[in-house]
């Protein structure tokens, strides 16, 4: 669903939804929103992690 | 009866193998920098070790996942805002037209008739990638992961990418007003990496233990042959870094540096190993300690980075034994000012990288740079320096300070009591070491099946 292109002749960009720059915005925010997730579940698993020293 | 061929059918051979020519040289140029790409993954490589070893058992597995978690989330941030960032800011703090390098632009995928842009940001992502590694070592055994990644995601792909938007860009305005001269990135990629380190240093603090009554201890790592090792895979790392910093043009032009001045492999590799050389026996003759000979390689071949294109060879060599003997003095200094950098990577990144900037002036200043460029001088030089250490210090310090604001730098004492790895790992470094036996029954398959 992604074919950006329908033959090799005289291509360019070609990777999937080159030609769909609405979707290639949701790629960013979503590649954007991993990262800042993964740094937001270590601070979880951090907090996590040293109050179970201090209950302990 | 052979055909005589006509001028036409001649003049279209020529264009056929004229193109021919033209596509393999542009082919030649993406595999240069293909391996440069990889050889530098060796610098990753040898950071983990060289961090893991550097650190005590109880927290190796640690420090080894916060220097693998820097590189995976250093590279996607450099494609989303770090490769705009270079092109976008080249005068400055005002951003000029770089739409081409935004991540949704059709110059940021694969792309046919683009054979340049993935690679050059391939290998500028790992120079990003090795800034965040400098820091990483520097702060083991008490920060937490989350604000370290925070802060080499600042580093990697904000800060380090701005110097070189100013002092490697064609267009930078460090080189466009003062004829800037740092051709190995011993400014734009060391002394940032190594002052945003010392910024973050001062708000996190020394390891427990480190001081007592104001008395610098010694906190042995726990596998210094580790250590030894992984300096020496980022010594080879550096070839590709290095290679990474040369321009291969296509054309009659042949290798130029990133300012356009010609220069070769041969002149890299002159001055790369006597600098590796130099430094070793510096720090040697300064230390006598096995860590710091080994850290030695990286503090002289750091120290003739900027001007790699340009020294005597000699010069090179006596420029990195000097370079070795001080940098081993600057992290006494520090580390008598109650700083606790556990690898000395402000001492080898941070002074040695704006030593060295300032040595171009000194020894190469007058050089000329090409077109209507200004030519080298010591000013511009000293100048050049001064702005990698504020723009390196300054936002590591402010950021890390507002981190430990929010009470988010550093782990609780407890947990650096306990070591990190028994707190935060799932898994142990040495099990039977620590009296875990290395295969236990279980009623699930494996502990992942836990989680």
């Amino acid at each position: 669903m992604g074919t950006s292109i329908s033959s090799w002749e005289n291509v360019g960009a070609y990777f999937t939804f080159a030609d769909n720059p609405l979707a290639l915005g949701l790629f960013t925010l979503g590649a954007a929103a991993i990262i800042v997730g993964l740094i937001a579940s270590i601070a979880k698993h951090e907090n996590e992690a040293f109050e179970k020293i201090e209950k302990k | 009866m052979v055909e005589t061929p006509t001028l036409e059918s001649l003049q279209a051979t020529l264009a056929a193998q004229q193109s021919v020519f033209e596509m393999h040289q542009a082919m030649n140029v993406e595999v240069f920098y293909w391996w440069c790409t990889a050889i530098m993954i060796m610098i990753h490589a040898g950071f983990l070790a060289y961090e893991m070893g550097a650190s005590r058992s109880k927290n190796a597995l640690a420090a080894g996942i916060k220097n693998i978690l820097a590189l995976a989330v250093i590279i996607p941030t450099f494609y989303l805002f770090g490769w705009w960032i270079y092109n976008a800011f080249p005068n400055g703090f005002i951003p000029i037209e770089a739409s081409g390098a935004l991540p949704w632009a059709a110059s940021m995928g694969p792309d046919v008739t683009d054979m340049g842009t993935g690679i050059f940001w391939a290998a500028f992502a790992m120079f990003g990638a090795t800034t965040g590694s400098i820091l990483s070592g520097a702060v083991i055994e008490r920060i937490r992961v989350s604000a370290f990644l925070i802060l080499t995601v600042f580093l990697g792909s904000v800060v380090w990418i701005l110097a070189g938007a100013w002092g490697w860009h064609p267009d930078g305005w460090l080189l466009t007003e003062l004829g800037y001269h740092d051709v190995g990135a011993s400014g734009v990629v060391h002394a940032i990496a190594g002052f945003f380190t010392l910024g973050v240093l001062i708000n996190l603090g020394p390891r427990t233990g480190k001081f007592i009554n104001g008395v610098a201890q010694t906190i042995s790592p726990h596998s210094l042959p580790m250590t030894l090792i992984g300096l020496m895979m980022i010594i080879f790392g550096f070839f590709g870094f290095l290679g990474g910093c040369i321009i291969f043009n296509g054309g009659e032009t042949g290798w130029t540096t990133i300012y356009n001045n010609p220069t070769n492999l041969s002149a890299f590799a002159f001055n790369t190993l006597m600098g590796f050389a130099g430094g070793v026996i510096g720090c040697y003759i300064a230390s006598r300690d096995p860590f710091w000979t080994m850290s030695g390689g990286l503090v002289g071949i750091i120290s003739v980075a900027a001007g790699l294109d340009l020294y005597d060879p000699e010069l090179a060599f006596i420029i990195a034994v000097v370079t070795g003997v001080l940098a081993v003095k600057v992290a006494k200094i520090i580390e008598n000012l109650g700083i606790d950098d556990a690898v000395g990577a402000v001492a080898v990144h941070g002074f040695t990288g704006v030593w060295a900037v300032i040595l171009v002036g000194v020894f190469a200043g007058g050089m000329p740079n090409v077109g209507d460029l200004p030519p080298i001088t010591f000013t511009g030089q000293l100048i050049g320096a001064a702005v990698m250490l504020a723009l390196g210090f300054i936002p590591g310090y402010a950021l890390s300070w507002v981190l430990k604001k929010c009470n988010a730098l550093r782990v609780p004492k407890e947990a650096e009591e306990l070591g990190l790895d028994e707190v935060e790992i799932i898994a142990k470094p040495y099990p039977e070491a620590n009296g875990v036996p290395a295969v236990s029954e279980s009623d699930v398959p494996n502990k992942l099946a836990n989680l």
